[in-house]
């Protein structure tokens, strides 16, 4: 399938959003979290958010109903796409998502995002006890997703954003049923390994957690502090975190029960949504990206870390990067436009061998590395213009002025030979076309992608 | 509240012969004129539902052009004659998504019931249902032991005991006068349902138009008993 025909696509997938929700952008503000401010707001006022949700509620058959229209089409035109794709997976979508866009479009031809929209009312909808809870997560994803429409419809050689419904519910049952029993049996294992226990199947390990009353009595069960991801290593990082998941589980119908189920529903959770995300890549021949290191680590420790790309896209999105989203999201469009993702990939991997991102440290390094090879060229494109600048600025200031002031007052400059008039003016031309050239080379570079990064990186 | 708009624009779009709520159908004709007027002018739609003998749920909305957009300065139910606040705005147009849900231009009372709690707060409305052979005696009983207050301009107790007993004992529900079923289901609400229910008597084999579901809500939140029944 031809790119017009995936614009047309997902130009009906936006014609949904704007059926249901076209009267409320306009209530969107200029902020880059103003779809958080939104979702916040909207739920906040106890009669608006249940005419709200009334009044949205079916979104769930026409989004459905569109994927099962277009689902086919769009996965046969992902995998056959030859480019360096990504699938994000951590959070319902990234919470902004345009900033994680400017961050992994630098590098990736094609970020694959699952639908929010069809993850939410298709599974969160249900497990719902609040529909505030729900409508505020729906909002916010809907203009999170609605906020880069143009980025997603605009006519580049590789799409840049692909928003796919990516969910074990839409793999065929056979294969989705091997997965899950995969996941389990891996956190078991992790489970029985984290706390030394002997569990002999999902039902005893759930058991075994149910009986661990708060983040205390978990963090002091804990045997292996090493399998942990930084953030559990703490026990206020990891008090923290278990207080904030157990809060949020008023809001679901699933039973509350111990900070330990708590605990447990989360980590197998992680070990189900890792198989989910391998598959994925797997299916459509693309790399995991992530945002976050929670969900990270457990695709680390299931698959042994990352390949040099994906390790790649996802240090880019670590905090030293965060200059890139004051890059203005028209750049992303310039960077393909003058066909320099490729060029820019070269500059950002120099140095970085096809390592496995398994730790920390190792993204750290990763990390550190880019951001020394992005300045290099940064400071490589700055001396380039300031070169320009100058070439300019001797025509514009020394040779132009003299040989314009000597034809000018009838005089013929004398070097030690006599020269002609004629030979001046196609001085002055030639110095003029050169003036002018050079000053539409800045002009373009002034443009470029690469300029628009050093203007964000100065700006930082 | 745009998102119901944007919610009648599908409906419309899905069936060109959608009839939205009068109260919408009022804005839509007062929106019609809106781009003529000048700024802090206001201009009126005038929305009603009927029949030639009968209207119903007819509605008066006024906005007022503002240089930064649009105010709505009245909304008034012309049946009742007092104004539609906004809350109350809300609930109906909440209700019409809920009926408009069930197929169809006439509901069960089960539905109507259903559709009238889900969106007006505190499950006040319910069905009497099967329970009205039993609320029939306690009615007798009651009206006996003087314990039923009637209004003003119904019979007195005696023609309404009289009443009573003219109806022959098999007589299924719905051969019992409108009023007086009326009168069974709100003099036994009491001892049957919590305190402030408003009772459904019609028979469950029935069904009604929507329409009168909608009336239903505008009598309980802004009408005669709207003073009994105020939402919690």
């Amino acid at each position: 399938m031809q790119p017009k025909g995936i614009k047309e696509i997902y130009q009906g997938y936006f014609n949904i959003i704007d059926e249901y929700f076209g009267s409320i952008k306009h209530y969107l503000g200029p902020d880059e979290d103003s779809h958080i401010d939104l979702g916040l707001e909207i739920a906040s006022y106890p009669l608006i958010s249940d005419l709200v949700f009334d009044a949205t509620e079916d979104i769930d058959k026409a989004i459905e109903n569109f994927w099962y229209a277009n689902l086919k089409d769009l996965i046969a035109y992902v995998e056959q796409q030859d480019c360096l794709k990504c699938v994000y997976s951590g959070d319902v979508s990234p919470p902004i998502l345009e900033n994680f866009v400017k961050k992994s479009a630098l590098y990736i031809d094609t970020v694959i995002i699952p639908d929010p929209i069809y993850n939410l009312v298709r599974f969160q909808k249900q497990i719902a006890q609040d529909n505030k809870y729900y409508l505020n997560k729906l909002i916010r994803n809907v203009f999170n997703v609605w906020k880069l429409k143009d980025l997603v419809l605009a006519d580049t050689k590789e799409r840049i954003l692909l928003i796919l419904p990516i969910n074990l519910d839409l793999v065929k049952s056979e294969a989705r049923n091997k997965l899950i029993e995969k996941a389990e049996t891996k956190f078991i294992s992790y489970t029985g390994s984290l706390f030394d226990q002997e569990f002999a199947d999902k039902e005893s390990c759930f058991e075994y957690l149910s009986h661990q009353k708060s983040s205390k009595d978990i963090f002091g069960n804990i045997k292996r502090y090493d399998i942990l991801p930084n953030e559990f290593k703490k026990f206020e990082t990891l008090d923290g975190f278990l207080n904030n998941l157990h809060a949020t589980r008023k809001y679901t119908k699933i039973p509350i029960g111990t900070v330990g189920d708590s605990f447990g529903i989360y980590i197998s959770a992680q070990f189900i949504r890792v198989q989910e995300h391998q598959f994925m890549c797997q299916r459509l021949n693309a790399e995991p990206i992530y945002d976050d290191q929670l969900p990270w680590f457990f695709f680390n420790y299931e698959m042994g870390g990352l390949d040099m790309d994906a390790a790649i896209a996802t240090a880019l999105q670590q905090e030293n990067f965060e200059w890139l989203t004051k890059v203005p999201l028209q750049a992303i469009k310039i960077l393909r436009e003058e066909d320099k993702l490729e060029y820019m990939r070269g500059v950002i991997r120099k140095g970085i061998t096809d390592l496995k991102a398994k730790k920390v440290k190792d993204l750290l390094e990763v990390s550190e590395i880019i951001q020394k090879n992005i300045q290099e060229e940064l400071r490589r494109h700055a001396a380039e213009m300031s070169d320009l600048k100058k070439e300019v600025k001797s025509i514009t200031r020394k040779e132009i002025p003299i040989s314009t002031g000597g034809y000018l007052v009838g005089l013929i400059p004398y070097y030690g030979f006599i020269v002609s008039l004629p030979f001046i003016l196609r001085d002055i031309i030639r110095l003029l076309g050169q003036k002018k050239r050079t000053e539409q080379v800045i002009e373009e570079k002034e443009r470029s992608y690469t300029n628009l990064l050093l203007k964000s990186h100065e700006k930082n | 509240m745009v998102v119901f708009l944007d919610y009648i624009s599908r409906k419309l779009k899905e069936n060109p012969d959608y009839n939205p709520h009068p109260i919408i159908r009022a804005f839509m004709c007062a929106l019609q004129d809106i781009d003529k007027i000048e700024n802090e002018k206001t201009v009126m739609g005038v929305s009603q539902e009927g029949t030639r003998d009968a209207i119903y749920e007819a509605y008066i909305v006024v906005l007022q052009k503002h240089s930064d957009g649009i105010e709505v300065k009245e909304i008034q139910n012309v049946n009742v004659g007092k104004r539609l606040p906004t809350d109350a705005m809300i609930l109906i147009f909440r209700l019409q998504i809920q009926l408009d849900r069930i197929e169809g231009d006439i509901v069960s009372p089960e539905e109507a019931v259903v559709a009238l709690n889900k969106v007006i707060p505190g499950e006040r409305f319910v069905l009497l249902g099967d329970k009205w052979k039993e609320a029939i005696e306690e009615f007798r009983r009651a009206l006996k032991a003087g314990e039923v207050y009637l209004p003003a301009n119904h019979k007195a107790i005696e023609e309404t005991l009289k009443q009573l007993d003219e109806i022959p004992a098999e007589a299924p529900w719905e051969d019992y006068p409108n009023d007086l079923r009326a009168l069974i289901g709100s003099s036994v609400a009491k001892k049957y349902f919590k305190g402030g229910s408003v009772v459904i008597t019609t028979p469950t084999h029935f069904k009604f138009e929507k329409y009168k579901v909608f009336q239903m809500a505008t009598e309980f939140l802004i009408g005669r008993a709207a003073d009994y029944f105020r939402p919690e």
